[in-house]
């Protein structure tokens, strides 16, 4: 199966100042932007003496520097380009090079690919949302999706929505994508979801099969959008999941709770998780999930786009 | 034809010593008594049926939203007349249609019982005929609307109507509602044919419920009570009908919409028009409690259906009705999965004689 593209990192957090380290599983990234401002990505692992490159710098020419020996690598290809030492031999065999990572950067955020040789189409999001975060969450990245499936309240917050156990679809395959869409309500004052007949909002969500990147979007019983968030969990070191998430707010909101999100701080993912009410969470949507995200990269290996791109 | 149940559905079944099989288990071809045992409800897709979506008072010139397995279903009026689509008018729209509508995206739908019914399937295929009886309710609507609601399970659609079939469940989940389980005779009775299932439960001498002690005045310690249970298998609808002496007659209507493969919708209709003041209007309230207590159960029991398992169901003689309400739909399932869909047996026909309405009461 090909390789596919994460998302690892906000655009925002990519500079030409100081290294970034983020990991994909056990795998050490280090992420910076060159002289040209284009983002790079190797293994967070100085081949010399296995020093993490992120503790280093980051020189005028775009080259990273270790901050041990000094030792520097340019971004695109990982060959080691100069040994502090040794001024008048800069020629260094192939084999001296950091392992290095396809880039892709689009719509905010900075993707890499373990297979720099990589032919999977690079991810490609349509615009670039203005409100932007990284949360570190305890929970394995497979739970993370299962949790956001079963009941999106616990790792997401959007102000004065309250996820209902109700769907008005259930998780289905469309375009390549896992989709389903449940009836929200707004505020706390209201019957229980149970008794209630009519629901004024829903959300949403698209999630990739493989990644777990999923679009989010809270449209109200008039269709429009209220909200619209990318999603991209990732797993990291020690089983934790970074999610990276963009969002933005609709253009057109109607009655106080809808214009009640453009308040800072209206969309968020959660960094803890209510690990009590988790664990006792019926399975549901995610049921399901497993076999169906089975079939979807079984159908079309090579093909299944970006949740960017399929929406 | 109605037949009588002269021996239980699974007199057959065989269970494993060992709870856990490594053996794989093989998905049944068919129903067979043994296969009840372990049926997957969620895999259950009734088609060519009219399924309730909404009180009538609910659906106004604003369009509502509604789903039957998924497919979504917009509600509103033109002219007073009620339209479904699968589209909303404000919808800018990006999918195809589906073959469940006519060429304007709009599924068959009509109005009874004060409520409105909208058709799942072929739409050449709907026709008033398949409506299910409910000779309790006015044909044209109009009981007040404290006795009506809107309550939902988590669970799926056949799994809630096995749960209300079931009643002996309801002596020990609801009998702070409904009572407990001492009576001095309890006998079950299951009628059924290929669209519906009935069971007629009698009991002499039953505790008497808590909720006509507080609301009716009763004030022995006893009652008889006769219940009935009759599901439209295709509808997922289902009639619940308690006549308790002393007491009163309390018809409910209680649809099991699938409006999701693990959620439930309920448009319910209890006529109480002859009970007593408080009783009246208090009793269809008890719904609220009492889906609650079911729902606490038929909610992890729901994803435990998802799939299918080498571990088969245990059952007494009292789940006689609910084995064969199994068997019954899994029928009903292979029937449609090889492409019959016709009704062999009448849904519409009046049912009062084999729910035992006493008419004089119920007279529309």
């Amino acid at each position: 199966m090909a390789s596919p593209w994460w998302k690892v990192a906000l655009s925002e957090e990519v500079t030409s100042a100081k290294p970034l380290a983020v990991d994909l599983g056990d795998q050490p990234v280090v992420l910076w932007r060159d002289a040209q401002g284009i983002a790079r990505a190797l293994e967070d692992r100085c081949p010399h003496r296995r020093a993490p490159l992120s503790r280093g710098c980051i020189r005028d020419n775009g080259w990273i520097q270790c901050g041990y020996h000094g030792w520097s690598y340019d971004g695109e290809s990982g060959r080691l380009k100069d040994i502090p030492n040794m001024k008048d031999e800069q020629k260094f065999p192939p084999l001296y090079k950091a392992a290095a990572f396809a880039v892709s950067e689009s719509g905010g955020f900075v993707s890499i690919n373990l297979d720099q040789n990589t032919t999977m189409p690079t991810p490609a999001v349509a615009q670039d949302f203005d409100l932007c975060d990284t949360a570190h969450v305890a929970l394995g990245q497979d739970q993370w999706i299962n949790a956001l499936f079963d009941d999106p309240g616990l790792v997401l917050n959007i102000r004065s929505v309250q996820f209902t156990p109700y769907l008005m679809s259930d998780l289905r395959e469309e375009n390549g994508m896992l989709v389903m869409e449940r009836f929200c309500q707004w505020g706390k004052v209201h019957w229980p979801s149970y008794a209630t007949a009519e629901f004024p909002i829903t959300l949403i969500t698209r999630t990739h099969p493989e990644t777990g990147e999923t679009e989010a979007v809270l449209r109200d019983d008039s269709f429009r959008t209220l909200l619209t968030a990318q999603l991209a969990p990732v797993a990291g070191a020690r089983g934790i999941t970074q999610v990276r998430w963009r969002a933005k707010v609709g253009d057109v909101l109607k009655g106080s709770h809808a214009t009640g999100l453009r308040h800072k701080g209206s969309f968020t993912v959660r960094e803890t998780i209510d690990a009590a009410a988790l664990r006792v969470l019926i399975p549901s949507a995610s049921h399901l999930a497993n076999k169906l995200r089975q079939d979807i990269i079984a159908a079309a290996p090579a093909a299944t786009p970006s949740v960017s791109a399929a929406a | 034809m109605l037949e009588v149940a002269d021996r239980s559905a699974s007199s057959d079944t065989e269970h494993s010593d060992s709870p856990i099989s490594s053996a794989p288990p093989k998905r049944a071809t068919g129903s067979s008594l043994n296969a009840v045992n372990n049926w997957v409800p969620h895999d259950l897709v009734m088609r060519d049926s009219w399924f309730p979506l909404a009180h009538d008072h609910a659906v106004g010139k604003t369009p509502v939203r509604r789903a039957v397995y998924s497919q979504p279903y917009y509600l509103w009026r033109e002219d007073g007349k009620v339209v479904a689509s699968e589209f909303h008018p404000l919808e800018i729209v990006t999918r195809d249609k589906s073959p469940y509508t006519d060429a304007r995206g709009r599924y068959p739908v009509m109005e009874h019982y004060g409520l409105i019914w909208g058709w799942f399937g072929r739409p050449g295929a709907a026709d008033p005929a398949h409506l299910p009886s409910l000779p309790f309710l006015p044909p044209k609507g109009g009981l007040p609307k404290h006795m009506t609601a809107t309550i939902r399970f988590d669970c799926s659609a056949p799994i809630s109507l096995e749960n209300l079939i079931d009643l002996t469940h309801a002596d020990f989940l609801h009998a702070d509602v409904v009572g407990d389980e001492k009576s001095d005779s309890e006998q079950v009775e299951v009628f059924y044919d290929s669209e519906t299932i009935t069971m007629v439960r009698s009991l002499v001498n039953k505790s008497v419920a808590p909720i006509m002690k507080l609301f009716s005045g009763i004030s022995q310690p006893t009652q008889n009570v006769r219940q009935v249970i009759r599901i439209y298998l295709r509808s997922h609808c289902a009639i619940a009908y308690g006549r308790f002496s002393p007491g009163d007659d309390v018809p409910l209507f209680h649809p099991c919409t699938p409006e999701s493969r693990d959620r439930t919708r309920m448009e319910m209709v209890m006529n109480t028009s002859n009970a007593g003041l408080m009783f009246r209007h208090v009793m269809p309230k008890a719904g609220y409690k009492v889906s609650r207590q079911d729902s606490s159960m038929t909610n992890p029991q729901s994803p435990r259906y998802m799939d299918l398992t080498p571990r088969k169901d245990l059952h007494s003689r009292f789940d006689q009705a609910g084995q064969r309400y199994r068997l019954l739909m899994m029928d009903l399932a292979a029937r449609q999965e090889a492409g019959d869909f016709e009704y062999r047996d009448n849904v519409s026909a009046d049912c009062s004689d084999i729910i035992g309405l006493r008419k004089e009461l119920f007279q529309y």
